[in-house]
């Protein structure tokens, strides 16, 4: 009994001084690691808005599970960068929508999904299939190429929930 | 053993991947660039280091029965602060490395060398081994990684990792027309790996050979 005991609270200690070590690193790292990320997005932010650093507002952050963070561009509309299941570990992506919920450009971040399986949101046929599409109606589902595949119907689920959230909450 | 040869070890008699073939999962993955290479090099090195001695400066204190699991958090604690250094100040090298940074953890390399040395050893010697072995895993990733980047591009390259698109030298060595880019793929991986070990074991069978006929012709 005493030799369990002693095995027990050894393993803890080591287990304590672990997580005390892991979380001096994590908070020294942290900001750092968050500071990059938000430089790795205003940079993809660049890509649909050619505009300083300042165009861009961070108007929501965490709506849903699915709607990450919503940027707000004067004079433009919203950009959504939205988190979206897919074939294996899903896709991240940014929408950009005007005024009236059609798309604008629509760039994916990072897609976990095997090439050829579930890839295809990130390539350009996808992307061109959806510019100037209505996100408010149907009309992009039907008319967008989706090849029922496990990632594009996510994804575009993902601009209707965001087209949806602006028509009812930011107008 | 003295310590310029337990420091030496790793670089051509026990090297970790050619010799004693572990690690092998990470090195068949990321020897597609020069860059890939140096950096999981260092983050190893760094690893196989600071586990080495953390280990041999416990080693009197932990109990045999449950070794392996305090070796187990050691590493992976070490290994996760690494993953955090190189996510803050190089994320280019972290998108190229991806899983594999992680999967240091379970690199057989940093977990034998605490099992079968630094358990045994006091700290410098524990330190030194974990250099020698760290170099001899890191020139081996790196002489492979050049190679099937070098047929399957044409060019050796380096880039700044710390900074995203900073090429610090790019070299042209093969003509357009000569490359072979099936050596961005695992079958290059396995073909170079393969003669790359064959190399080794030959050189060391050479070696053998001289070694038992000099002994011969002393006696």
């Amino acid at each position: 009994m005493k030799k369990i005991i002693h095995l027990t609270v050894f393993l803890a200690i080591i287990a304590a001084l672990a997580g005390a070590a892991l979380g001096f690193a994590n908070s020294v790292t942290a900001p750092v690691i968050a500071e990059n990320a938000l430089k790795a997005e205003r940079e993809t932010l660049k890509v649909i808005y050619d505009l300083p650093d300042e165009a861009f507002k961070v108007e929501k952050e965490n709506v849903s599970k699915t709607i990450l963070k919503i940027f707000k561009v004067e004079g433009k509309g919203y950009v959504y960068k939205m988190k979206v299941a897919g074939y294996s570990e899903g896709t991240t992506f940014l929408v950009a929508l005007d005024q009236n919920g059609k798309v604008v450009d629509y760039v994916a971040i990072s897609n976990g999904d095997t090439k050829g399986l579930g890839s295809k949101v990130t390539e350009k046929p996808f992307h061109d299939s959806l510019l100037g599409k209505d996100a408010t109606s149907n009309e992009i589902l039907d008319d967008t190429i989706t090849g029922a595949t496990k990632s594009s119907k996510p994804v575009i689920e993902g601009i209707m929930e965001a087209a949806k959230y602006q028509a009812e909450n930011l107008k | 053993m003295n310590r310029k040869e337990n420091f030496t070890a790793g670089f051509i008699r026990e090297n970790p991947v050619f010799s004693l073939y572990l690690g092998l999962c990470s090195t068949l993955a990321i020897t597609t660039s020069l860059n890939n290479a140096i950096g999981m090099g260092v983050a190893v090195i760094a690893v196989l280091i600071m586990s080495n001695v953390i280990i041999s400066l416990i080693r009197n204190i932990t109990p045999s029965e449950i070794r392996i699991p305090v070796y187990i958090v050691v590493i992976a604690t070490l290994v996760k602060v690494i993953q955090m250094l190189i996510k803050a100040y190089a994320p280019s090298l972290d998108t190229a490395l991806g899983v594999f940074i992680p999967l240091i953890v379970v690199n057989c390399i940093i977990l034998g060398r605490a099992e079968a040395f630094a358990s045994k050893n006091g700290v410098l010697d524990s330190a030194l081994d974990g250099l020698g072995m760290g170099l001899g895993y890191t020139l081996s990733i790196v002489v492979m990684s050049s190679i099937r980047q070098i047929l399957a591009t044409g060019v050796l390259s380096f880039d700044n990792p710390f900074t995203a698109a900073q090429n610090i030298f790019s070299i042209r060595i093969l003509p357009e027309d000569f490359i072979i880019s099936i050596f961005s793929q695992p079958f290059g991986a396995f073909c170079t790996f393969a003669c790359l070990a064959a190399g080794l074991a030959a050189y060391k069978a050479h070696k053998e050979k001289k070694e038992k006929a000099m002994q011969k012709e002393a006696k």
